[in-house]
């Protein structure tokens, strides 16, 4: 009895008691929880910490003894720097279509395979094959398979029909789409996931009622299955925001940031900053936006979902 | 009769769009799967060729490049970053589910907070600060960094695990006389296997097919597959080479296929706790 967390015990042991219990129970918890704080702390908090200090360095790495206090000087040269406001832009449409893309393609998955019908389990299974494939190893498929100009599918698909089609991952808009159309073929399946599930956990009776009372099925979606789902839609709009912002491996694989920088999305520009020209504090500074305009993008979007989810329960 | 009719067109449709989407999701999986086998005489040929004589050739010749020393610093960091994450992040779970933790939501949130920042950022100064230990190119350094990817999520998927598992069993052990440790270790961990499991495979998957973080960090000598993958074979526009970059690549996304399809019902149950 003793044992059990305080909150669970009466008032009048923990009277009797108090330091013992308090230190046991202060040691007990420390015990589970501490050594991952520590972790998490040394390999992930720090790391930010000292990210935002370096920003603040004129700070060359081959030079290290010659790193200056220059205090917002990166942020200033930041918003005059043509290379970096172009990386902005390109994360905001990539990360825009993207997201965007994947939560309709994977509600509409989730919607269609709702309904019972033979091998739903394996259809399942396959579903989720883009998200699992190490994302490397699928940008290639995809560049030397499909995209490639000459022997690749797609311009063999399209020649059948009589278009020839582009030098894909070389050639200026194209090669934008084809990082765009691997991004979104990845992601799909994570919204599905999380679609199929919430769809799986909504009640069923309010569906069937709105049916009885003559809703089509496009209207139940609209107005019944998708407000129901609203939550759970913001945090995973939030959670997709996060990873497509942060995209690199099918950037660098596929294009590499070009051509004429087309593709340099914002992670691409901070490892070329920072790791190819070793401007550790310039790079950083731009990291350091990266991580602003994630965590400013998430925000407001929860505010705005999930102000309008407490203006719906306080009216009804 | 004709709204019968109907209704059986619309669920062709139905089945047809969901048959397209299963299409394309496997494609690429199918396509560098019959690639590997292929010699390069077949490769590379428009319309692709579904009936061919098979051949192992490409894999010999991944053999022959190297390829199990990365195979194996693979398995090293993998194993030993998805053990780590795994057994700092199931206690402090069940710490966070169980146990009254000052300032618990902050301390939730700041570890949900770090899984939101753009791995970047983290590489960056990771990268000087192993530079600076001589730790660059160690399977140690790569493993503790995981940490970094894997423990956010194995913390909130478990903890949402063991809060599912009643207290009422937490009760009945320490009426039994059962300690705090061994409460949990013998009455409630076994009550949330499932969350485990889950939360292993998804710290595996994660690990095996990482790319931006042991790229900057692997050095040389702990090099994992799809570092390799990238530099080995970079430069892949000839297409006679094509056999070879198809098997190497299914022996990178083995692993993780097999296992995500062996025991698909707790990669789902993950993904759709609204992991990642």
């Amino acid at each position: 009895m003793a044992r059990r967390a305080p909150s669970a015990s009466p008032p009048s042991r923990l009277h009797r008691a108090p330091n013992h219990q308090s230190r046991l129970h202060w040691r007990e918890t420390f015990g589970f929880i501490g050594p991952a704080l520590l972790a998490l702390a040394v390999v992930a908090l720090v790391p930010v910490l000292w990210a935002i200090g370096a920003s603040l360095y004129d700070w060359h790495f081959h030079r290290s003894a010659a790193r200056s206090f220059v205090g917002l000087g990166n942020y200033v040269r930041l918003a005059g720097d043509p290379r970096f406001l172009n990386a902005v832009w390109v994360t905001l449409i990539y990360t825009t279509v993207s997201v965007s893309a994947t939560m309709v393609f994977g509600t509409l998955l989730a919607l269609l395979t709702k309904a019972p019908f033979p091998g739903k389990g394996v259809v399942r299974a396959l579903l989720t094959v883009p998200m699992i494939m190490t994302p490397v190893v699928s940008t290639l498929v995809w560049k030397t398979f499909f995209f490639e100009a000459d022997q690749g599918l797609i311009n063999w698909v399209l020649g059948i029909v009589g278009i020839a089609g582009p030098a894909w991952v070389a050639s200026s808009p194209y090669a934008f789409v084809t990082v765009l159309v691997v991004n979104i073929w990845f992601m799909t399946p994570f919204v599905y996931l999380v679609m199929d599930a919430a769809l799986e956990g909504l009640p069923g009776e309010v569906v069937d009622a709105a049916k009885i009372d003559g809703a089509g099925y496009w209207q139940r979606v609209r107005f019944v299955i998708l407000p129901m789902l609203r939550a759970t839609i913001v945090f995973t709009v939030i959670f997709r925001i996060t990873i497509d912002a942060r995209m690199f491996e099918i950037i660098h694989v596929m294009t590499g940031g070009g051509p004429a920088r087309d593709t340099e999305v914002l992670t691409l520009w901070v490892y070329n900053a920072a790791l190819r020209s070793f401007h550790l504090g310039y790079g950083n500074a731009g990291g350091v936006v990266l991580m602003l305009l994630v965590g400013a993008a998430c925000l407001a979007i929860m505010l705005v979902g999930l102000r309008d989810l407490y203006r719906r329960s306080v009216s009804t | 009769m004709r709204g019968h009719t109907r209704r059986r067109l619309a669920e062709a449709a139905r089945l047809l769009a969901i048959a397209l989407a299963v299409f394309l999701a496997v494609l690429p999986l199918l396509w560098v799967l019959l690639a590997s086998f292929k010699l390069p005489a077949d490769v590379a040929q428009l319309p692709p060729r579904l009936l061919f004589t098979p051949t192992l050739q490409n894999y010999l010749q991944v053999l022959d490049a190297g390829f199990a020393s990365f195979f194996r610093n693979s398995v090293v960091v993998t194993l030993g970053a998805v053990a780590l994450s795994v057994g700092l992040g199931v206690p402090a779970a069940y710490g966070f589910s169980r146990l009254k933790v000052p300032a618990a939501r902050a301390l939730l949130l700041f570890v949900l907070s770090m899984r939101f920042v753009p791995y970047i950022v983290f590489a960056v100064p990771l990268f000087v600060m192993l530079v600076r230990l001589g730790l660059v190119g160690t399977h140690g350094a790569l493993i503790v960094v995981y940490i970094l990817i894997n423990l956010p999520l194995v913390v909130w998927l478990m903890k949402s695990f063991f809060d599912d598992v009643p207290t009422d069993i937490d009760d009945a052990a320490a009426v039994d006389g059962a300690n705090r440790f061994q409460s949990f270790a013998l009455v409630v961990l076994p009550s949330a296997a499932a969350g485990v499991a889950c939360v292993t495979i998804l710290s595996f998957i994660f690990t095996w097919n990482e790319y931006l973080l042991a790229l900057v960090l692997s050095g040389r000598a702990a090099q994992t597959l799809p570092v390799v993958l990238t530099r080995f074979l970079g430069g892949m526009e000839d297409p006679v080479r094509w056999g070879l970059l198809s098997a190497s690549s299914v022996v990178v996304l083995a692993p993780v296929v097999v296992v995500t399809l062996l025991v698909h019902r707790y990669v789902r149950a993950g993904f759709g706790g609204g992991a990642n």
